[in-house]
């Protein structure tokens, strides 16, 4: 680092902002990229925007993690023009219910419980959440609870291949130097200092 | 060999999660899987019913279609078409239904046999929703 003399604390808070946007830009990205792509019934979405909540809450917790979910839902609303309709209130249920999953998940499994399993379950949360609320507002048929198996499997599916994106992710970002654990960052920067 | 780099990516407690999820949908699948059972057998063409009868009371009914005799045939609580005179036979091999809202369909011969349940189907929604 060439600013040596920038206080570590006030880089690591900067540095956490820029990469917080940009991860909900990417968020955001996907989410669009998603509504585009065909799918073979409305509800039936990849989650791939999921793969930078993730992130964030490995990198930086839980309240990033719901920064990221909701700033998504949002901004990614705007940007296709689907705000406060049927499909925005399914995105932002399908994303409460998963992000308060996968939060309390990651609290509650601590170092045990990777990507993957944080991923599964926050897919599947979400599909639950999503057809809930289409069940409440939508379709008030007992019918749309047979597609929950279909959903739940689905679900599992994506949430397994978006964590294995976001581990991936992980690991590429840990690599990188703005990424290594605060001890050894504080380290580099005082040899830096005093050669 | 994707398998094995998919179980190094995951703790032990990633593969019990997933584990109990793939539980569940089984669960889901068993439990859900198939909607309550229908009391009626409607036959329609058009639009229109041409036959209707409960589905507790076995009988076989004849039908007459545009190509022929349809037989339906209704047998502990499952309606199927015994006999088609079709070209492929794909009303046969649809097999047997009881559950609301299944269906068989002959279109060489113009049925749609349609099994009713006990409260009236709501109405369908004009549902745009992403």
């Amino acid at each position: 680092m060439t600013s040596s003399a920038v206080d570590p604390q006030l880089l690591a808070r900067v540095r956490r902002r820029i990469f917080l946007a940009l991860f909900i830009a990417l968020a955001v990205a996907l989410h669009t990229l998603e509504f585009l792509l065909p799918s073979p019934a409305p509800w039936f979405r990849l989650g791939f925007a999921n793969i930078l909540t993730l992130t964030a809450l490995f990198l930086y917790g839980g309240r990033a993690a719901w920064v990221v979910t909701l700033a998504r839902v949002g901004i990614g609303s705007l940007v296709v023009g689907n705000l406060f309709s049927p499909g925005f209130l399914l995105s932002l249920c399908g994303g409460i219910t998963a992000t308060a999953l996968m939060t309390s998940a990651r609290a509650l499994g601590g170092r045990h419980i990777g990507p993957v399993g944080v991923s599964a379950l926050g897919a599947v949360g979400h599909a639950a959440g999503q057809l809930f609320v289409a069940w409440l507002v939508l379709v008030r048929h007992a019918g749309l609870w047979q597609l929950f198996p279909f959903f739940l499997l689905f679900a599992l599916g994506t949430g397994i291949a978006n964590g294995i994106a976001a581990d991936l992710l992980l690991e590429l970002l840990r690599s990188h130097s703005a990424f290594r654990t605060p001890v050894a960052a504080e380290n580099g920067l005082e040899s830096r200092i005093s050669p | 060999m994707a398998l094995a780099a998919l179980l190094r990516r995951m703790t032990p407690l990633d593969r019990l999660i997933v584990l109990v999820l793939l539980l569940a949908s089984a669960a889901a699948f068993a439990l859900i899987g198939h909607g309550p059972r229908g009391t009626r057998v409607v036959v329609e063409r058009q639009g229109q019913v041409i036959f209707s009868a409960p589905l507790g009371v076995d009988r076989t009914v004849t039908l007459n279609g545009p190509l022929g005799e349809t037989q339906l045939r209704i047998r502990d609580g499952h309606a199927g078409i015994i006999s088609s005179p079709c070209a492929h036979k794909v009303c046969i091999g649809m097999g047997q239904i009881a559950q609301q809202g299944e269906l068989l369909a002959c279109v060489p011969n113009d049925l749609l046999v349609r099994i009713e349940g006990q409260e009236a189907e709501e109405p369908s929604h004009d549902l745009i929703s992403r």
